[in-house]
């Protein structure tokens, strides 16, 4: 008979959790306990399935109901005093339990827009350093530790997505990694993921200042340049010819360290180079006053760091399309350069010869660094994946994103390297930002620049904004404490920017020194020791598990340590 | 002679049109609320509901400052009548009200009324529905109003306490209410401790026998949850009302599992006892004959210190 397979509590109807907390009393289907109490009092179960609040209203609201009509809203609970519609689970008697999907709940989105939605947020800046971090561990070995980091980033970032879904007796829909880590590690883990999350933030904050200073400087000195007519000799060592590829720091290793692998800072770069034109003195006062290290990093101040204050950065994410856009006309401009450079390969297996370098350097964990920070995404991963509709790909999805995202990397590094122009050129030459090897009167490049800039305007508050709701939400318990604590948080990351710009302009040492560290506790340590402790709290803790993620534990700190040593 | 209702000592539930009396009178009494009552807008008459709250009081709700000429008649004619016998009085003020001057100058002739013809009864101001009170809000604006009301209130003192009835606050609040009537409740609690020690349960409560809220209680140890006492009595309330639907009166209960066993009775005149012991192995035969046994010393506990006013009527 149709009544004896009823379920026992209807099913929620999107939709039908109406907004006021009082249904109306004719819609019997829309009125039902929004709680039922466990009824197991035999076990002493430690954790509480519900608050000690919901479940004395849930006996209020079931004795309440029981005092006037049926059909009588005098004693039903208002909005207020309903819990919101996140926190609200239905229980079935048998035990399981599902959330009310409220009525503005996550978007459902096919796999495609997922997978999108994840290579987007991947592709960082990270990839102009792609052809620089090949170059400093060589071509062959590049490739390789390329293919190998994706591989490793994305198992790390497998555990990290899976790592709620173990966590018994809790509902844990509605958790991120640093929550995960609080429920593994106490406030320890909270506090130690919310410190490594904002090193990789600040990191890229502080990359993005430096290649905004640098993009401006290229941007104003081609307009001047074409503006004043005035042609640039060619002083700045490079090939000749209409796809003129240049080295900043001849002899110097690309970065301005010496061949012995100590790094030293790098040499200030103001740009300068001699000019034949016809106001010389015109063109020294403008060199002096647009310089790439020594103003335009104060420059920036005055248009950024208003864009910082706002309250929301709302406005700021209308405009991740730029940072697509911006990807793929690099993967053009590549496609482009490589076509007309063509390729300039040798492989010198071990020995460093003038023009090209060793397929196997011992430089190879700044490569590491890089791509740690290339591939994360591991503190918002599991928010990406939620919208997600068809939950049970998300192990396929995730991995044809990072196939994609190597993919990019790897077509971008691959094709820079082996078309930079070798004979006159030493491969030593390619620079951390290699849209650096271009010159600045470049057009291909000039549009290239200019399109990142402003994407990376748009992109700047979106990260401050980020870096701020999750440190005063830790220190103060609100997003927006105040204006002058903002202020002072918006003034230390605009500070540590200039500093870098203005002193140590290297993208690539940044971005693999944050990398490294950043990953050392998201990517390495924390999903290998958190899936450890849950197997091991289920039994299932087998030897070759164990020793495999602590391998990765080592790998993650040897990585951090290569960073410093070589 | 005087007519049984004259000699019945009031307790009288006054408050402004809407400040939500009846929904209170009804949660804590286990009222059914009929619809037409409230259709018909302000409590016209006086609601008098017999029940023996504590012993022999007699709740009577009314409603102040609805419609003001109607409230004038009452005052100047009916006042004596209304004030007089009275045991307690208890006014609810709506939180979220625009005219706290009327209300204030209702509440004094209220007690202008107490001090002329009961000057011996207990004030009690209960400032409801604070839930539409922000939570951060919530002690500013209640310490405000106290400290006006117990101003306004000399030379009578008055407590007053914050409720709402979607929260923990309303039970509390009548629940000390009820503690502070009782009129030996110390030696009522010395009593039930050593009750519970020599029975060896583990938590034994004392109830009001109307209301279920909890006079008293012992534990022997820690418990988990803070807000049981109102569950349980929101659990008996009802099944007293699913009792009554059956023309049947709630007596006794006895809950046991392999764990525990917990035994709600009948105990002194105007209380209830729940018993709960974590020993399963003791029959309940056994903790029956002991809670029996108990009942006649606490009905005379109740005998020698009764309330006040039936030595009075006997001296009378």
């Amino acid at each position: 008979m149709e009544e004896d397979c009823k379920p026992l509590l209807s099913p929620v109807r999107k939709g039908s959790y109406t907004d006021t907390g009082s249904t109306d009393s004719l819609d019997r289907a829309a009125r039902r306990p929004f709680h039922v109490e466990p009824r197991n009092i035999v076990e002493d179960t430690p954790s509480e399935r519900v608050t000690a609040e919901a479940a004395v209203l849930s006996s209020r609201v079931h004795y309440y109901g029981r005092l006037t009509a049926s059909a009588d809203r005098l004693l039903s609970p208002p909005d207020h005093v309903i819990p919101c519609p996140e926190e609200i689970y239905v229980y079935s008697p048998l035990g399981t339990a599902f959330k009310v999907t409220g009525g503005d709940g996550v978007s459902k989105n096919p796999s495609i827009i997922t997978i999108f939605a994840i290579w987007n947020t991947m592709m960082g800046t990270s990839i102009l350093s792609i052809p620089w971090g090949i170059k400093q561990s060589g071509f062959t070995l590049g490739i390789i530790i390329l293919i190998l980091m994706g591989l490793l980033t994305l198992y790390c970032c497998l555990r990290v997505l899976k790592s709620p879904k173990s966590i018994p007796y809790i509902d844990t829909s509605d958790w991120e990694f640093p929550d995960v880590c609080k429920y593994y590690f106490g406030t320890f883990g909270q506090w130690s993921s919310l410190l490594f999350s904002m090193v990789s933030l600040i990191g890229a904050m502080v990359v993005y200042w430096v290649l905004m200073s640098n993009f401006l400087f290229n941007t104003g000195k081609f307009i001047y340049n074409y503006a004043y007519n005035v042609s640039i000799s060619d002083t700045d060592f490079g090939t000749n010819g209409s796809n003129r590829v240049i080295c900043p720091f001849p002899g110097t290793g690309g970065d301005g360290r010496n061949g012995s692998g100590i790094s030293a800072p790098c040499q200030l770069s103001d740009g300068y180079s001699g000019y034949y034109g016809n106001n010389t003195t015109d063109t020294d006062l403008f060199d002096r006053w647009w310089s790439k290290t020594n103003t335009i990093p104060f420059y920036l101040i005055i248009l950024l760091l208003p864009l910082l204050n706002f309250r929301s950065a709302s406005f700021f994410a209308r405009f991740t399309f730029l940072g697509t856009i911006s990807v793929v006309y690099l993967i053009i401009l590549v496609t482009m350069k490589a076509v007309r450079l063509g390729f300039h390969l040798e492989f010198h297996w071990f020995d460093s010869s003038e023009f090209f370098v060793p397929e196997f350097r011992l430089l190879c964990p700044q490569l590491t660094g890089v791509l740690t920070l290339a591939f994360f995404i591991h503190n918002c991963v599991i928010t990406l994946m939620k919208s997600n509709k068809h939950q049970e790909n998300n192990v396929r999805d995730l991995s044809l994103a990072y196939l994609l995202v190597g993919l990019t990397y790897l077509y971008v590094g691959v094709l820079i390297f082996a078309t930079f122009p070798s004979p006159p050129l030493s491969k030593d030459c390619i620079e951390p930002n290699f849209l650096d090897n271009f010159p600045s009167s470049d057009i291909l490049v000039f549009v290239a620049r200019t399109c990142l800039l402003f994407q990376m305007t748009t992109v700047y508050p979106l990260l401050g904004y980020l870096v701020r709701v999750q440190m005063m939400s830790q220190i103060f318990g609100k997003h927006y404490p105040g204006f002058f604590h903002v202020l002072t948080l918006n003034i230390i990351i605009v500070a540590a920017g200039v500093c870098m710009a203005r002193f140590y302009p290297n993208i690539g040492s940044i971005i693999r020194y944050s990398g490294a560290t950043c990953g050392l506790a998201l990517v390495f340590v924390f999903p290998s020791l958190i899936h450890m402790m849950s197997l091991k709290r289920r039994g299932e803790l087998g030897w070759p598990s164990g020793l495999f993620h602590s391998l990765l534990i080592v790998l993650g700190v040897a990585n951090v340590a290569g960073q410093f040593f070589m | 002679g005087m007519s049984s209702t004259a000699m019945k000592k009031k307790v009288l539930l006054m408050g402004k049109s809407g400040s939500g009396k009846t929904s209170m009178r009804s949660i804590i009494f286990a009222n059914y609320i009929a619809r037409d009552t409230r259709r018909l807008g302000a409590t016209i008459d006086v609601e008098h509901s017999h029940v023996r709250f504590l012993g022999n009081l007699v709740l009577n709700l009314w409603d102040c400052g609805g419609q003001d000429t109607f409230m004038e008649n009452y005052f100047t004619s009916q006042r004596d009548n209304i004030f007089r016998n009275v045991e307690v009085l208890i006014y609810v003020f709506d939180v979220e009200s625009r005219e706290l001057e009327k209300d204030m100058h209702y509440y004094q002739s209220c007690l202008e009324a107490i001090l002329q013809n009961s000057p011996d009864a207990k004030v009690f101001c209960l400032v409801h529905k604070m839930d539409l009170v922000q939570e951060d809000q919530r002690d500013l604006i209640f310490k405000e109003r106290e400290e006006d009301l117990r101003r306004l209130s000399r030379p009578l003192a008055c407590t007053c306490f914050r409720t709402s009835i979607w929260d923990e606050t309303l039970y509390k609040a009548w629940s000390s209410i009820v503690y502070q009537l009782i009129p030996n409740v110390q030696q009522l609690e010395t009593n039930l401790r050593n009750f519970a020690q020599i029975i060896e349960a583990d938590e034994v409560l004392l109830f009001e026998r109307a209301t279920f809220l909890v006079i008293s209680h012992y534990q022997c140890k820690e418990q988990r949850d803070a807000h049981r006492f109102e569950k349980i009595s929101n659990i008996i309330k009802q099944f007293k009302l699913s009792c009554s639907k059956l023309a049947a009166s709630f007596q006794s209960m006895e809950v046991r599992n392999s764990n525990f066993a917990a035994f709600i009775d009948v105990f002194t005149s105007n209380t209830y006892v729940m018993v709960i012991m974590s020993d399963p192995s003791i029959p309940s035969a056994a903790t029956l004959i002991n809670i029996r046994n108990a009942r006649k010393h606490f009905e005379k506990l109740e005998r020698v210190d009764g309330p006040k006013h039936s030595l009075h009527m006997r001296m009378r």
